[in-house]
Order: C-alpha cells, then sequence, then structure tokens
C-alpha cells in the first residue's frame, strides 16, 4: 500500500480566502494511502519544505502531493526538498489549487469541494507514479548565430569571448544587418555605422568565431547540446581565400544599372559586387541573375582584371555539416515596402519612401551622399509628411500589433531632415506617441520643441501625386476630425515591421514555434524571453518581434549567457519526461510492431528504428526507440501509436487515466 | 487453375520458395487456406469463385514467416495488402512473390513489388452491388439515423474480434482492446464498448483499409462493420487523395505531415 504524504499550502491568503484548506487537510486524509495530510501557511518557505522533509523520514512516504500554486511556479522547489530527504523527486506531483481554484472561485463549499477534488486526483496518480532519473547527455560547446545582425554580433561576441566556439551564418554576403543600413540612431543620434563597423570586423577577426557568409542553415538534426547543423554555402564566385577585396572587378563591371538592395532600389549597383564599402568580409560575390557572363555566356572583365585571380565561375554551391551544441536565432525582420498601400499610391509615387529608404537618404553612405532629395527628380524637399502606423495597428490589413520602433525612428527622421534642411517643415501624422524607454520621451519632446517638428493626431487617408507634389489628405483628430490636406514634397511611411522573408520555412527547418505574424515564439513570454520551446535554441533581436537596438542587444547578450550557461557545464540533465517505447520478453521483444507510423507525426525527429538482432548479427525485429536527447515529451507519438506501445515517463496512460477516473470519483 | 498448380510446382521444385499460400478444398464446401511446402502437394491448391478470404492475412504471422521465402496467390485485395504491409514496414520489398489473379481471372505473376504497383494503377476491385446499396442508403440517412442504425446493428455484436483476426492490417502482437493498464475498451460486450471498438477500429484503418471486406464476410453475426472501413477509406481518399495498397512506400496518412501543406490549419 503506497504511503503518500498530503501538505496543503495556504499560500498567505491567495488560497486560505477561498478554500478550507483545513478541511481539504481533513477529507485528504481519509483517502486509502494517505498516511498523513496536513495544512501550512507557506509550504514554499524554509520551514514549509522542512515540515516535508521531516514528514518524509517520520511517515516513511513513498510519495508526496503538494497542494498549492502551478507546477510551473515550485514544482522544482518541492522536488528538490523531497530529494534531499532521499524520496525520488519524480514521486512528488503539485495539486494545483491556486490558479485552478482558489483565485478563479468565490469562497464556499464548492470551491472547497473542487480543491479536495484537485488533491484527490493527484493523489491517485502518485500511487501510479514511478521513481525516474534525470537524463544525462553530453555538449558540443560550439555555438551556431544564425543572422549576423546587430544581435547576432552581440551574441557571437558574448560567447565567443566567454571562451567558446562560435560559428555564424549570414544569409547576405555582408554582415551587419538593417543597422548598418541606418544614418544615425535614436536616441543619441550617433552614427549607426560608426558603432557597429568595429564590432563587424571584431566577429571577423575573432580567434573563437568562424564566419560564413552568404550561406543558409537548411537542416538540423540532433539535439540541445548535440546538434548538426546543415549549412548551404550558396557560390560567392569568387575565392575568399584569394580575393583582397582591392575593387578593381566591382569597379569595371559593365552592368551598372541593378537596384542595390543594400539602398533599398534608391541605389544602382554591379553585378560584381559588395553591398555596402564598409561590408564585413569585404570580398564581392557575383549576382548571378544580372551578371552578363552567366546569362550570354560572354564577358569576364572581372576575371581579367582581377589581379590575385580569385574569379571562379564554376564554383559550386557547398554544403558543409558543423555539429553545435546550441543555436542562437538572430534572423531580424523587415518592413513592409510602399506597394503594400493601395492608399498612398501603391508604390508608384517615387517621393513615397519608407523608413529605411529615408535612413539611406539621409546617410552619408547612402546614394545622396547624406543629403535629403527626392528620388523623382533630385529637388531638396522643403516638407515633409511622416505618416506613422503604416499598417501597424490596423487589423484591416492584418497586422494588428504595434510595430514599435517606428514612434522613435520617425521622431529621429524628422529631426535628421531639421537639421540637414534648416528651412523645412517636417509634418509627423501619427495616432499616439509611444515612447516608453530610457531618454525616449526626451528624444520625441526635443523633436517638438527644439527643432519645431508639427504633429498632428490624425491619419492620412490618401496621397495623391498632382503636379510634382503630394497632396496629402489627413484628419486632424484633436479639432474634432477637422480635414487637413496637406501640399508636401515627399512622404515618409512608418510602414510595419513584419517577420522576414523566410522565417517560416526557417522555424520548420529547426522545429520552433511561430507565431500568426511568422515571427519566431518565445518559450514564456516573461519568464523565458530568450528561449524556444526546444530545448538548446534560442532568440535574440527582431525576429522575434520588432524591437529596437538596445532591445536586441540586451536579448542577445541574454541568449549568450544562458548558452554560457549550458557550456559551463560537463553534461546536461534533462528532465525524464519523455515517451518511451515498452519492451517485454523475447520473442516479441516489445509490443511495438515497428509500423513507424510515430516517425513522421514526431515534430522533434526523436524516433528512430533499432534492430534487435541475435548475436550472429540476424536482424530478428526492427522498433521504433525514442531518442532520450531529442524527445520533449509531447506525447504526440503515444496518442498515436495503435497498440500503445509507447507511453509517457511521468504522465503515463495509467497515470492519466487514474486522474480523469478520480476526477470523476469512480475509484 | 492449371497455371497457379503448375507454377507453384515449378517454384517449390526449384527452391526459389519454401511455401506457396493458397486456397484448398475444406469441409463440406467450404474453402481454406492452404500452406504447399512440398511439390508434390501442389495440385491440392484451387481457385474458384468460393476463393474470396483475404489470405494476406498469413503473411504477416510469424508460424507462415517460419516457412522461409514465400508466394500466394494473390486476387486484387491480396495484392493491396501487400504492398500496404510493405508500406507499414511488415514485410520487405519483394519478399514474398505475388501469383496473381485479375479481375477477370487471369493468372500473372508479379515478381517484383514494382510490377505490382503498376498492375494496380489499372484499376482496383469494385464495391460489390449489395455493398454499394447499403453505403448509398446509410449516406442518405441523417446524422441521427446513422446513429440508431449503427447503435442497433453493432448491439449485436459478440466482441468475438473476428474482424479483428480476419483483417490483414490488424498484425498487433498486443491489440489496443487487450491492453489493461488501463483498460480503455471495456472486456464484455456492452452497447457502449461495442461502439467503441469498431469505432476505434474504423478510426486505426482509416487510410490503410484495403476494401478486400473480410471483416464484414468473417462476422458470425453479419454485422456490415467492412462499411464502416470503406468510408473511412472514402474520407481518407476525398480528404487527402490517399488510397491503400497502390504503393510500396505510401507515407502513412493519419500521420503524415508536409511542410508545403496548403492547408493553413495544421501549421
Amino acid at each position: 500500500m503506497a504511503r503518500i504524504g498530503v501538505f496543503v499550502c495556504h499560500c498567505g491568503e491567495n488560497i486560505s480566502a477561498t478554500v478550507d484548506c483545513k478541511s481539504v487537510a481533513e477529507s485528504t486524509a481519509e483517502i486509502p494511502g494517505v498516511v498523513h495530510s496536513v495544512e501550512y501557511k507557506y509550504m514554499c518557505s524554509a520551514p514549509g519544505q522542512l515540515l516535508i522533509q521531516e514528514a518524509i523520514a517520520e511517515h516513511k512516504l513513498d510519495g508526496v502531493v503538494v497542494s498549492a500554486c502551478s507546477p510551473r511556479m515550485h514544482e522544482p522547489t518541492f522536488r528538490n526538498a523531497c530529494s534531499r530527504a532521499n524520496l525520488n523527486p519524480y514521486m512528488v506531483e503539485m495539486a494545483n489549487i491556486r490558479e485552478h481554484c482558489s483565485w478563479v472561485h468565490e469562497k464556499g463549499e464548492a470551491t472547497t469541494q473542487k480543491a479536495a477534488d484537485i488533491v484527490r486526483t493527484m493523489v491517485e496518480k502518485v500511487k501510479k507514479n514511478k521513481p525516474l532519473e534525470p537524463i544525462r547527455v553530453p555538449i558540443t560547446k560550439t555555438a551556431l548565430v544564425i543572422g549576423g545582425g546587430v544581435a547576432g554580433i552581440q551574441a557571437a561576441l558574448d560567447i565567443a569571448n566567454g571562451g567558446h566556439q562560435v560559428v555564424m551564418v549570414e544569409r547576405e554576403p555582408s554582415i551587419g544587418g538593417h543597422m548598418s543600413q541606418l544614418s544615425e540612431t535614436f536616441p543619441t543620434l550617433d552614427c549607426s555605422q560608426c558603432i557597429l563597423t568595429p564590432r563587424m570586423v571584431e566577429v571577423y577577426q575573432h580567434p573563437n568565431i568562424r564566419l560564413i557568409t552568404y550561406a543558409e542553415v537548411i537542416g538540423l538534426d540532433g539535439f540541445v547540446g548535440n546538434f548538426v547543423a546543415k549549412i548551404k554555402k550558396k557560390a560567392r564566385s569568387v575565392d575568399e581565400d584569394v580575393c583582397t577585396g582591392c575593387g578593381a572587378c566591382w569597379n569595371k563591371c559593365p552592368q551598372k544599372k541593378i537596384p542595390n538592395e543594400f539602398e533599398r532600389g534608391l541605389g544602382k549597383r554591379t553585378a560584381i559586387y559588395i553591398p555596402f564599402p564598409q561590408a564585413v568580409p569585404n570580398k564581392p560575390v557575383i549576382d548571378k541573375n544580372n551578371c552578363t557572363y552567366y546569362k550570354t555566356g560572354k564577358c569576364k572583365i572581372c576575371e581579367k582584371v582581377c589581379l590575385p585571380g580569385a574569379i571562379r565561375f564554376d564554383q559550386p554551391d557547398e554544403i558543409i555539416e558543423i555539429p553545435v551544441g546550441s543555436v542562437t536565432i538572430c534572423t531580424g525582420f523587415d518592413v513592409k515596402k510602399t506597394d503594400f498601400f493601395p492608399e498612398y499610391g501603391y508604390g508608384k509615387y517615387k517621393d513615397v519612401l519608407d523608413g529605411i529608404q529615408f535612413e539611406r537618404l539621409a546617410s552619408a553612405s547612402g546614394p545622396t551622399l547624406g543629403e535629403i532629395r527626392r528620388p523623382s527628380d533630385g529637388q531638396i524637399p522643403k516638407k515633409i509628411v511622416f505618416i506613422k502606423c503604416a499598417g501597424s495597428r490596423d487589423p484591416a490589413k492584418g497586422i494588428e500589433y504595434c510595430s514599435k520602433i517606428c514612434c522613435m525612428y520617425t521622431a529621429k527622421h524628422a529631426m535628421l531632415y531639421k537639421h540637414k534642411v534648416h528651412d523645412g517643415t517636417p509634418i509627423v501624422f501619427y495616432m499616439d506617441i509611444r515612447a516608453g524607454g530610457k531618454n525616449y520621451e526626451e528624444f520625441v519632446r526635443r523633436a517638438q520643441v527644439e527643432d519645431e517638428v508639427q504633429y498632428i493626431r490624425g491619419r492620412v487617408s490618401k496621397v495623391i501625386e498632382k503636379n510634382g507634389k503630394l497632396l496629402v489628405y489627413g484628419a486632424d483628430t484633436l479639432l474634432g476630425g477637422k480635414p487637413v490636406l496637406i501640399e508636401a514634397d515627399m512622404v515618409v511611411l512608418a510602414t510595419a515591421g513584419v517577420s522576414n522573408e523566410g522565417a517560416e520555412e526557417l522555424a520548420q527547418t529547426l522545429h520552433v514555434s511561430y507565431d500568426q505574424h511568422k515571427f519566431f515564439a518565445e518559450a514564456h513570454p516573461k519568464l523565458k524571453p530568450v528561449e524556444t520551446n526546444t530545448a538548446g535554441i534560442y532568440l535574440a533581436g527582431a525576429c522575434q518581434t520588432t524591437k529596437d537596438i538596445p532591445d536586441s542587444v540586451s536579448a542577445a547578450s541574454g541568449t549568450a549567457a544562458k548558452v554560457l550557461g549550458m557550456f559551463a557545464q560537463k553534461e546536461i540533465t534533462r528532465e525524464p519526461i519523455i515517451a518511451v517505447v515498452n519492451r517485454i520478453s523475447p520473442p516479441a521483444f516489445s509490443t511495438c510492431v515497428g509500423c513507424f507510423m510515430c516517425q513522421p507525426v514526431c515534430p522533434y525527429n526523436a524516433i528512430e528504428k533499432e534492430e534487435i538482432k541475435t548475436r550472429d548479427g540476424k536482424v530478428l525485429k526492427e522498433l521504433a526507440r525514442v531518442n532520450p536527447g531529442l524527445c520533449q515529451g509531447c506525447g504526440t507519438c503515444v496518442a498515436l501509436c495503435r497498440s500503445k506501445s509507447i507511453d509517457l515517463q511521468g504522465f503515463t496512460d495509467q497515470q492519466v487515466y487514474s486522474e480523469v477516473f478520480a476526477m470523476l470519483n469512480d475509484i | 487453375m492449371e497455371d497457379i498448380r503448375k507454377r507453384a510446382k515449378q517454384l517449390l521444385e526449384a527452391k526459389t520458395v519454401d511455401v506457396v499460400i493458397g486456397y484448398g478444398e475444406g469441409y463440406g464446401k467450404k474453402v481454406k487456406a492452404i500452406f504447399v511446402r512440398k511439390p508434390e502437394d501442389a495440385d491440392k491448391l484451387i481457385y474458384d469463385e468460393r476463393c474470396t478470404q483475404n489470405i494476406g492475412v498469413y503473411l504477416t504471422k510469424h508460424e507462415v514467416k517460419h516457412f522461409g521465402k514465400a508466394a500466394i496467390v494473390a486476387s486484387v485485395p491480396v495484392m493491396r495488402t501487400i504492398l500496404q504491409l510493405c508500406s507499414e514496414n511488415q514485410l520487405k520489398e519483394d519478399d514474398v512473390l505475388t501469383l496473381g489473379i485479375t479481375l477477370e481471372g487471369k493468372f500473372l505473376e508479379f515478381p517484383t513489388y514494382r510490377t505490382l504497383e503498376n498492375f494496380l494503377a489499372n484499376g482496383v476491385q469494385p464495391l460489390t452491388e449489395s455493398d454499394k446499396e447499403l453505403m448509398a442508403k446509410i449516406d442518405a440517412m441523417s446524422i441521427s439515423e446513422r446513429w440508431n442504425f449503427w447503435t442497433a446493428e453493432l448491439s449485436k455484436c459478440i466482441k468475438c474480434y473476428a474482424c479483428r483476426s480476419s483483417c490483414p492490417m490488424c498484425y498487433c502482437n498486443r491489440c489496443m482492446v487487450d491492453y489493461n493498464q488501463p483498460q480503455w475498451v471495456s472486456v464484455p460486450s456492452t452497447e457502449i464498448g461495442n461502439i467503441e471498438w469498431h469505432l476505434m477500429r474504423a478510426m486505426h484503418l482509416a487510410g490503410r483499409c484495403v476494401n478486400c471486406g473480410e471483416c464484414g464476410r468473417a462476422c458470425p453475426v453479419d454485422l456490415p462493420i467492412h462499411l464502416l472501413t470503406f468510408k473511412a477509406s472514402e474520407e481518407a481518399k476525398i480528404n487527402f487523395s490517399a488510397v491503400a495498397g497502390l504503393s510500396m512506400a505510401m507515407p502513412s496518412t493519419l500521420s503524415t505531415y508536409k511542410p508545403n501543406d496548403k492547408e493553413n490549419f495544421i501549421k
């Protein structure tokens, strides 16, 4: 017969205000198998834990039910406490009478009865519990960082400075990300390139960092501490080891009219190019879709002018496999382009720009060398209208969320404009000004007061181009919705920040979850903001949701702390809440018949084929086997198995069945 | 019939196979499955309109596997059984030699599963007229009428599990109904327990049933239970374009997920 101890916690008044804890403890004492049942004001306090430990010794308990808060809160606390009293920690269960009962019901007999029912359910579960041992797995102490924007750079440097190897994979020919496109940064107006470039170089030169640019992660096998990343290194058509980055090739390339992605279409580039002068690595790539040689088979001018002879037209794509212990996803975001907005001209009007295009205009390294000029005629605009929340906070456009960064960068844009064009008039249309953050409100205030940026609260219904001017039809809602018509020379849309291209495919490749907007999902919005639901895979920067630079960098350092914490251990200990395929005596060996229907449903690729062999190597049977390092205990295979040959440790069919029947009062 | 006997004899004499699974005379006017292991016994093989049993059910029995390499006299449902079993990792590719009988009654040998696939691509056995009629009748019923029809039918079930034993796809060593810790499905024949069993069986066979109808023929109380699995196959075909037993490497219908699935709900 089981010897179970039940410990009912008052949680101060959190539980006892609505639940009669004494009555719960008394009624629980009647359940067969319960030998000890008490209540206490704070079970999680040191004296409370001691109370449990003493009871385990005194009453020779072989199972414990702590009836208190959610297991997410204190299950580890009580499992550790019981483990110190020599009880296997997996013989301890939490009965959640706080979130599931006292917090959601009013004081009364029914509430107390529900609490007693919850406790009885867990008592019946504990009766079927079995002692379990944590799983230990070794660690490959190399970190993979996907994405070389500011978040990826920070994460990589922090981990590398911690003394571990880092592999950084960047999709574009150069690292730097969106931050390298920015002119100046809020709230201090320091030059983006000036603070970022040294860090990019540091990544390139760091002895612990292996930088792989123009490459993508196309597969990830394995499990926490033991992943194998499959990386596709696209052909640059240039031998990186030979190239000196002298620039002869891109200066001589005859294809000069290709829209430059880095300038977001405002400038032109050649077919063999580096995205921007400070690119790291400073090695060009050939854009095969636009190169004359790849299109017609003739040209090869770059090859002729290349003194070191680094051009390789026949270079193939390369697939490399690298064992890594952790993965940090820093793939960033994008902003909607102006063609997303029919009301603002479908992207047809050349002088309607998105935020990043304006950054390029304002940047000293941009297509106008830092002068604000209209893309249509090169004139200096005398009046610019900035429209905030273009797409954001607009359920009709499918983007309900606030993009968070636009209030600040629009204030910055308006200021930069005013600083460069002293007689210019910046006008901002806004819904709300959200300037939460250190020195943020002061920054916006400065734009309004010192730089005389005119803020109009209201939306813009349409923009029409007429005689070289942009007619902006808006409303001023602080003046009772009075229509406003502004004749502007340029319109800058603070378009919504959205998930980066390919984010969904990457999430599926890495087996991590993502939200309806295809941003990567964190494991817990508050307490695990840099972890994903897959152990060993972390998130930093704007791939999670649009973030400004300080937030991206803090998150990146957060992931680095997580990675370094993991790498500081010899091996990883994991909860043994995993699926297990049963084993029975020969000749069956298992009730598993090896149909492997479980294999495709496993989101973690944890199901392997196991061969039962005779001594001379003859295969007697093929069985499914769950890799304990990979399994996350989701239970999908358990539900699918026709012969019920897989069970989930800690949540076995028997345990859950007992719980259900206890709940139905049918034991 | 002569073709089968001749070929079986040759195969056994040449020791190409160790056993030929086929039909032989049973008691009275009945036929039964026979396992011919000696060339001289090949004359006991018969094939006529009485030979409807899906003898593919024996392919996964370890007693039969023990005989060694097998050839099997296979009507179209048996051929589908072979391919489906191969898809489900229960048979290795080409380890069974198929002595096929076409829908027109012609003898045709299939040395490889690939040739079986090619043959079955031309069409499979149609439903019988009586099945078609009853299926149409059930389809025309309202939900409540259908529920009443099936509860009335299934209340007659005596839980003998003949349907399970006759089904070539029910090859588990331990069936879920034999699982007693906990006991998911009640042991005795009760109204709710019977429904549980038959619904479970239909779900377990959804997308896997090769439409042989053996369960219905095996039922001693003549319940049209094969229509449950037929209907599930039909649904699998409509919803997932999955037809069991046409390919030796068909991904399992109810557990396969494609990243490029056009249905968004699944992502």
